[in-house]
């Protein structure tokens, strides 16, 4: 099949059975692959109702059609699954070299079922696949672990591993690959840890077939010169994400202190140009990018080397901690990484529990005597390392996320735990920026920003503006850049340099030998979107509307200094954004898909509507 | 004239190899380029970008002179004459003659360029 | 001689679509922003014959600066 690997790899943990099965051509052609297959898979095979990190379970693994291929960006890949920190949908995307390998390898998923009794890891070599015994590695680093089978296999390999975090099932423990990549939220490594899977390691010989190879070939890279002549290409390169740290602190969305300003008067100690002089070793990319965002740097005040930290660490391990030392921020990244976990949500219980501590309601026996005033980077990095572990009664708290932990210790804590459908939110303050509100409301994950980036457009349009125009923009979003994860490939070229959207279709043509247009690709990305909105109605008792409330920070309490000091979006006001979303979505009031939206979608028949 | 790499500037991406793979085979295939690219991991952090330099010690070494030069002045292997015998491989102080089981004959840098087009980061650049 | 100002991407929908615009020296970038009619709130990228400067920044003669909105982050 044109422009896949053409087989699904079945792993059964609980009794060591691999099958291979041809990959059903009539799926990838309505779900393309990547996020769209997973979501697939995880409708069709996981029971309704089974417990995350139970047998019933499953991690889907999925590489797109671009994934492997001559494109700019085309080294993303979906790790989909039911998620131990939300209940719901969790799909999380990883960059990195292991897509590519995979596809060369032949497969397009990679189904991981059941519990094994011990701790394995998965081996693949083109045909050979085996379970392997990970007894002697469990316990072992991310970075530790990828070095290690490097060494042992040898440096053709692609690994992914769990660490201590994924071990011993922290609710947001990521996968870590290439040292310094990871799939990050959702609890996707803490599924690979109940399903006792230490690493993945795959080697791949094989090509991916390609219908046209001239016309491919032709507009592969006419995109790769776009995307060296865009404009924005200089800026990007040099300083990744991070450049825009300065730009979100100047508009008062730089998350601090639990987002309570969206400003930080350290800022300017942490901005990209700061960053890049201080720790930047080299420049790092996905499988196939040309502008890479990676920033693979060295810390020497703490002796350590990170992939990082891009924006979304830098603000959640840095302003939103009170934390204003690019270094200590290094360090932090590093600290999660090497222990899996993801590094937004660690942000996030620690910055709730840190606003605790500062309001009296956790004292110095709770946190087991450190002193988590923010911005003291020296209780962090302990209380990270106890997180990963489990080790005390506040490690083992946060360990479970955010909103588990304000129900737990009550007296108010809630109002301040920064989260959507259990989710931490990720490193945009939304006090004042309805579109940017309304993305995290209604990402289907939970609070991450991925889906649908707005806060440009507010700003544009008018910050506080509450239009259907708004919720049209949010819903456009939400459709263009998860595409990106059903084809396997980076949605940055587009977001930021501005590469033309007209070269998927054309390229995804040539690929795969079947005739797509733009709005073909959109109308199946909208299918997917509707599909993991239904695994929520499934696997919730009583989803609905109330699980994409607001955070009470933006919508109860005003922001606190800079920007958008005094600010806050009332309650009605995001409500009302509600409204207009779900209106032009096609979904009844209670945010539940119609039966003629999920019929115009060809989801009737799956779903049972 | 040759192929010159900047391991400096080099982020690892292997878009390079995968648009050799498609001019030689017609295959995407980064498993069948003309370059390497070693990954440095995790320390000290750097890749570096293996090339042809054009030396000419694959022909010297070549038993049955298989190995000629092409109108751009790159060495070339000859399928048809080659025996597989690995003499240019070894002799190769580059590493970067390449053969694998699925091919009956090795292969090399022919200078096409394609490379330098899908390079971001502009590693790589043809001169004399 | 002047200073050449060029908006990239969507900053382009308040010129217009001019992506190269000259103006004279004498401004800071701030100012030249509101003169062309670009709101600054939404520029994030400054850059100066490929260095980052802030929007304080008064270009000289023979300049060319490139601003930058940010659509996306992560």
């Amino acid at each position: 099949m044109n422009g896949y690997g053409g087989h699904i790899l079945r792993v059964n943990l609980s009794n060591g059975t691999i099958t291979k099965e041809p990959t059903p051509a009539e799926v990838v052609r309505g779900y393309l692959g990547g996020r769209g297959l997973g979501a697939y898979l995880l409708w069709t095979e996981v029971p309704q109702g089974a417990d995350p990190l139970g047998p019933d379970n499953k991690l889907f693994i999925s590489t797109g059609p671009l994934s492997g291929t001559l494109f700019p960006g085309a080294g993303k890949m979906d790790f989909a699954t039911k998620s131990p920190l939300t209940g719901g949908y969790a799909g999380a995307s990883m960059g990195g070299m292991l897509t590519a390998e995979i596809k060369y390898a032949g497969y397009d998923s990679i189904i991981l079922e059941g519990i094994s009794p011990k701790p394995v890891y998965l081996y693949i070599d083109d045909d050979t696949v085996e379970l392997r015994h990970a007894e002697a590695y469990w316990g072992m680093g991310s970075f530790a672990l990828e070095k290690k089978l490097k060494d042992e296999l040898g440096e053709e390999f692609q690994i992914a591993t769990i660490g201590p975090a994924g071990e011993n099932l922290i609710k947001y423990a990521c996968i870590n690959h290439d040292f310094g990549r990871q799939a990050g939220r959702g609890g996707v490594g803490t599924v690979m840890g109940a399903k006792k899977l230490k690493a993945i390691a795959v080697r791949g010989s094989g090509g991916i077939p390609i219908a046209n190879v001239a016309e491919f070939t032709r507009v592969a890279k006419e995109a790769y010169r776009a995307c060296k002549e865009a404009e924005g290409f200089e800026a990007w390169t040099r300083y990744g994400t991070m450049i825009i740290t300065s730009w979100c602190d100047e508009n008062g969305a730089l998350p601090t202190r639990n987002f309570q300003s969206g400003s930080f008067e350290q800022g300017p100690n942490i901005y990209a140009p700061v960053f890049r002089d201080k720790i930047v070793v080299t420049d790092k990319g996905c499988f196939g990018c040309p502008t890479p965002c990676g920033k693979y740097s060295y810390s020497k005040k703490h002796d350590i080397y990170v992939e990082g930290p891009e924006y979304e660490t830098n603000g959640m391990l840095g302003s939103d901690l009170g934390i204003g030392d690019i270094e200590d921020i290094a360090r932090a990244n590093q600290l999660c990484d090497e222990l899996g976990l993801d590094t937004i949500s660690t942000g996030g219980a620690i910055a709730w529990a840190m606003e605790c501590y500062e309001k009296g309601i956790l004292d110095r026996e709770q946190t087991g005597g450190l002193d988590l005033r923010f911005g003291n980077a020296e209780a962090v990095f302990p209380l990270i390392e106890r997180i990963a572990r489990r080790k005390g009664w506040l490690g083992n708290l946060l360990a479970e996320g955010v909103k588990r932990a304000a129900a737990e210790v009550g007296q108010g804590s809630e109002k301040w735990a920064v989260h959507v459908k259990g989710m931490e939110q990720s490193a945009y303050d939304t006090h004042d920026a309805t579109s940017m509100l309304l993305a995290y409301m209604t990402t289907d994950v939970g609070a991450h920003h991925n889906r649908a980036w707005a806060i440009t457009y507010d700003i544009a349009v008018g910050r506080d503006k509450v239009t259907p125009e708004k919720a049209a923009k949010v819903i456009e979003l939400q459709h263009i850049r998860p595409l990106m994860d059903c084809l396997g490939c980076c949605r940055l070229q587009w977001v930021e340099l501005g590469l033309s959207l007209d070269y998927y279709a054309p390229a995804m043509t040539a690929l795969t030998g079947v005739e797509y247009s733009w709005d073909d690709l959109l109308h199946i990305s909208e299918r997917v979107w509707n599909l993991t909105r239904m695994i929520w109605v499934r696997e919730v008792e009583g989803f609905g509307r109330e699980w994409d409330a607001p955070p009470p920070r933006f919508v109860e309490e005003p922001a606190v200094g800079g920007v958008t000091d005094g600010k806050f979006t009332p309650p009605e006001a995001a409500q009302q954004m509600l409204d207009f979303y779900y209106q032009q979505r096609g979904w009844r009031k209670n945010g539940i898909p119609t039966r003629e939206t999920l019929g115009r979608l060809g989801l009737a028949e799956l779903v049972g509507a | 004239m040759r192929l010159y790499a900047d391991s400096a500037r080099c982020s690892g991406c292997r878009a390079c190899l995968v648009a050799c793979s498609l001019h030689l085979f017609g295959e995407n295939n980064p498993k069948k380029a003309a370059l390497a690219i070693v990954s440095h991991f995790p320390t000290p952090g750097t890749f570096e970008v293996r090339v042809c330099t054009q030396c000419g010690d694959c022909a010297a070494a070549c038993p049955v002179d298989a190995i000629h030069q092409n109108e751009k002045g790159a060495y070339y292997v000859e399928p048809e004459g080659c025996t597989l015998c690995m003499a240019c491989v070894d002799a190769c102080p580059e590493g970067v003659v390449f053969t694998r089981p699925d091919v009956d004959y090795v292969w090399e840098c022919d200078l096409c360029g394609e490379c330098v087009e899908v390079c971001g980061p502009g590693v790589l650049w043809i001169a004399d | 001689m002047g200073v050449t100002l060029i908006p990239v991407g969507f900053l382009k929908e308040y010129t217009a679509g001019q992506d190269r615009l000259e103006l004279a020296a004498g401004l800071t970038v701030a100012e030249m922003l509101e003169m062309v009619g670009i709101p600054p709130a939404l520029v994030a990228v400054v850059m100066r014959d490929g260095e980052l400067v802030s929007k304080d920044y008064q270009p000289q003669e023979g300049q060319t600066i490139k601003v930058i909105a940010i659509m996306g982050g992560g």
